[in-house]
């Protein structure tokens, strides 16, 4: 029991706030995908794909912020998910630490290259 | 604790179907059968979003890397794949509005003495109403999407 008690401690975050992070940037994300999508069906959706004005998009600053914060919204919520489905399936300590550092890495990774395209083209 | 954790070793792999359990669709009712379309378009959904962002980032090639990337996505089998899109983001998001007020015990039903034939208060209609909609909505955001991209507009 004191074992399990200590590991409890020794987690860097407890679950059930790991849940209510997962929860509210599912519904952050949801609110922030459905403007991005309204803004390429309100233009006719082959003339919203054209370079010039998926552009035009970035270089606006408010739209800008909008895709870092999906970026970052689903990153988190999407690899949290399967960090969820990846624990479902074996439960050790070890599996558990390898799923945590796979998911995180991955999810900076994601973050860092969508960033890196988002910085350069609204530039 | 060494015992403990001896027994917690050997037991591993016992009484566990793992994948296989998970993939089996011979026990399902309405609620398995969303938590296994929930993970899935939640896989599903995560594989796109990584294949978006790198897609994206042929904007930074300029407009020959961009064209070249669309002529890629854009496809009778380009568009079928963004018609799945759609209508598995539409599952998940309300799924997911309906697991929110599930995990806060909102629709659950009042707990009463087990009986037989030990229906759970939880499993009723309200929850499962929440399934059939976003079976419902999905279907009704394929065909709009379906619409818009065979439209030809």
């Amino acid at each position: 029991m004191a074992g399990n008690v200590q590991n409890t401690r020794r987690k860097f975050m407890r679950e059930s706030t790991v849940m209510k992070i997962h929860y509210v940037t599912g519904l952050a994300a949801l609110l922030t995908v459905a403007v991005h999508v309204m803004m390429r069906v309100i233009t006719p959706f082959s003339m919203s794909l054209e370079y010039e004005n998926v552009v035009a998009n970035y270089q606006n600053i408010l739209y800008s912020l909008l895709l870092e914060s999906i970026l970052i919204l689903v990153s988190i919520h999407g690899f949290n998910g399967l960090r969820v489905m990846l624990l479902e399936l074996r439960q050790d300590a070890r599996w558990e630490k390898f799923v945590m550092l796979f998911t995180l890495t991955a999810m900076l990774v994601v973050i860092g290259y969508g960033t890196r395209t988002i910085i350069i083209v609204s530039g | 604790m060494e015992a403990f954790k001896d027994k917690q070793d050997s037991n591993k792999w016992s009484n566990r179907e793992g994948l296989k359990g998970w993939l089996n669709p011979t026990r399902y009712g309405w609620e398995r059968l969303s938590y296994w379309l929930m993970r899935l378009t939640g896989l599903f959904l995560l594989l796109y979003f990584v294949g978006h962002v790198y897609e994206t980032s042929n904007l930074v090639g300029g407009l020959d890397a961009w064209n070249a990337m669309l002529e890629l996505t854009q496809t009778t089998y380009g568009h079928i794949f963004l018609i799945l899109v759609i209508g598995t983001s539409t599952f998940h998001s309300i799924n997911g509005i309906r697991l929110i007020f599930a995990e806060t015990a909102r629709g659950l039903g009042k707990p009463g003495r087990p009986d037989y034939p030990y229906e759970a208060g939880s499993l009723n209609n309200i929850q499962r109403s929440g399934i059939w909609v976003a079976l419902i909505l999905a279907a009704a955001a394929m065909l709009y999407g379906s619409s818009v991209l065979f439209g030809g507009e």
